[in-house]
């Protein structure tokens, strides 16, 4: 047990200094690569004009494929870490998936 | 870093052809298209011959010209070469002529197929001269990774959704891996895995690893094809996740054909997938080159991604070999364990009983003719989804130490013959 204390005392302190560091980097630049998959309701709405509204982002489409059924969008998203982020959730609560470039990162 | 690039020419975008030098880089950056590894077969043809091979260790790197190494493997050399069972029993219950299993639950060293493409990974990932390896997994991958980074001397992190049940992490933790669970949905989880990915140097088996990762699939096909005596099988079902062990089975024949190794018998392929996570199935039926995000809802967690990345290649290859997809219901999987078990004495995961039920399917709906040849790629061992038989193959008898309650027993079963 005595051990065990001793050795999480180094890791709180790390975990203090991931969350400074975290901080001090929320606003820097960022440039997100992601995958958005627009369900059929969403598909003639403009959203990613809506966002560039609502949000200081750069948005960059690359690549698309919109049918009467589903819209994938390829989103490139420039600037603060923060609005980034807040961009990201925006378009979740509208209703888009958003996945990274990846798509799928977490394998079994 | 090696300069040496052995077998391979170069990464290449599978969307517009473009090429990349051979490093840890996974997207194309003009169309951000999956990149692939290019080969050499000029090069390959002349040093992977029939004779090459019958001198070489009975591991899936007998291949090793055709897997994306540049030395000799450092990581899993003893990966591969499961057995390929011929299975009488299976195939009359699939009502098929002739079955075959091709049984990575006893894969070597964390028994399932994942083993191969992580051994492959980290070969590469040394050869490229990281130290630090990492993976985001809900399972084997993880497993394999942890064991053998272990094995390798390499630190290893583990990224897991926090949710994750308990004996799933004891698999990872046991080998020292550092393993984090990351508290959010799904998505968030994914995004942050890539975000970790491209931000610190280390190896991501499945991310910046990925060309070399997946190609390790491909050790699969060419194991088959040699069991079978260098004939490739009418049919073969794999079943899909993201879709990738599909079309690297399906590369793999290809590149035997193209060698001279196997004559090019038109291999059929086709793809199994649980009915709670079905999208690469319903679009195959619906008869769609695109599929539609579902969330997964099945005991086939091994499978159950939503939005497959190699979804579009799966259809694209089971398009052209004239292969077909369906998917089966939680049910139908826990049966069709329950048969292999039963037939073979082989006991899978839940992936193993999709496959094994899908191709009963495909069977029953004449996509595979009941007077061919089928091989099935099971992937994982039962021992790891206890959970999803558990309480379903019924319970043990139980008497006093008494020789007559052991014969009123059998005496009541009929199933048991007596001499």
């Amino acid at each position: 047990m005595a051990a065990k204390k001793k050795a999480a005392k180094p890791a709180r302190k790390a975990a203090k200094k991931a969350v400074r560091k975290t901080k001090r980097t929320a606003n820097s630049r960022k440039t997100a690569r992601l995958w958005l998959m627009f369900p059929q309701r969403l598909i003639t709405k403009p959203v990613v004009w809506e966002l560039s509204q609502k949000f200081p982002v750069i948005t960059n489409v690359r690549q698309a494929s919109v049918t009467g059924e589903i819209g994938l969008v390829c989103l490139e998203l420039d600037g603060l870490a923060n609005d980034v982020k807040k961009a990201v959730t925006w378009l979740e609560r509208r209703g888009v998936s958003v996945e990274p470039v990846e798509i799928n990162v977490i394998e079994s | 870093m090696s300069k040496n690039s052995g077998f391979m020419k170069a990464l290449k975008c599978r969307e517009c052809g473009r090429e990349y030098p051979l490093e840890a880089t996974h997207v194309c950056e003009f169309d951000f298209g999956p990149l692939e590894v290019a080969y050499d077969y000029d090069k390959i043809k002349k040093s992977l011959t029939k004779d090459a091979l019958a001198k070489r260790p009975h591991t899936m790197w007998r291949f090793r010209e055709l897997l994306p190494v540049a030395e000799e493997p450092t990581v899993g050399t003893g990966v591969g070469y499961t057995p390929l069972v011929k299975a009488d029993r299976l195939a009359k219950w699939l009502g098929v002529r002739e079955a075959w299993v091709k049984n990575d639950a006893v894969n070597y060293p964390t028994l399932s197929f994942k083993d191969r493409v992580v051994s492959v990974a980290l070969s590469r990932a040394r050869e490229l001269g990281f130290k630090t390896v990492a993976c985001a997994s809900t399972g084997n991958l993880a497993n394999s990774v942890a064991a053998n980074a272990a094995s390798a001397g390499l630190d290893s992190f583990v990224f897991i959704p926090a949710d994750l049940e308990e004996g799933k992490i004891l698999n990872s933790l046991i080998y020292g891996a550092r393993v984090v669970g990351i508290r959010g949905h799904y998505d968030e989880v994914n995004r942050l895995c890539a975000e970790i990915a491209g931000k610190y140097g280390w190896a991501f088996v499945n991310v910046n690893m990925r060309p070399y990762y997946a190609e390790g699939s491909k050790s699969m096909a060419f194991e088959i094809a040699e069991q079978l005596n260098w004939k490739l099988p009418q049919h073969t079902v794999a079943p899909m996740a993201s879709g990738s062990l599909l079309t690297k089975i399906h590369k793999g024949y290809q590149e035997l054909i193209k060698l001279g190794l196997a004559e090019d018998s038109k291999p059929v392929v086709h793809g199994a997938q649980a009915t709670g996570c079905s999208p690469i199935s319903a679009a195959y039926k619906d008869g769609k080159d695109f599929f539609k995000p579902v969330k997964p809802d099945t005991i086939a967690k091994s499978l159950a991604i939503g939005t497959p990345a190699d979804g579009f290649y799966a259809l694209k290859v089971m398009k052209e070999t004239g292969g077909a997809s369906d998917d089966v219901s939680d049910d139908e999987i826990r049966d069709a364990m329950k048969a292999l078990a039963e037939c073979e004495g082989i006991f899978t995961e839940t992936a193993g009983g999709v496959t094994v039920g899908t191709a009963k399917k495909l069977v029953a709906s004449g996509k595979i003719p009941a007077e061919d040849s089928v091989v099935l790629c099971v992937t994982g061992n039962g021992l790891k989804t206890l959970d999803a038989v558990q309480g379903r193959v019924g319970e043990p008898d139980e008497i006093k130490p008494s020789l007559r309650e052991f014969e009123e027993l059998i005496e009541s079963d009929t199933k048991v013959k007596t001499k």
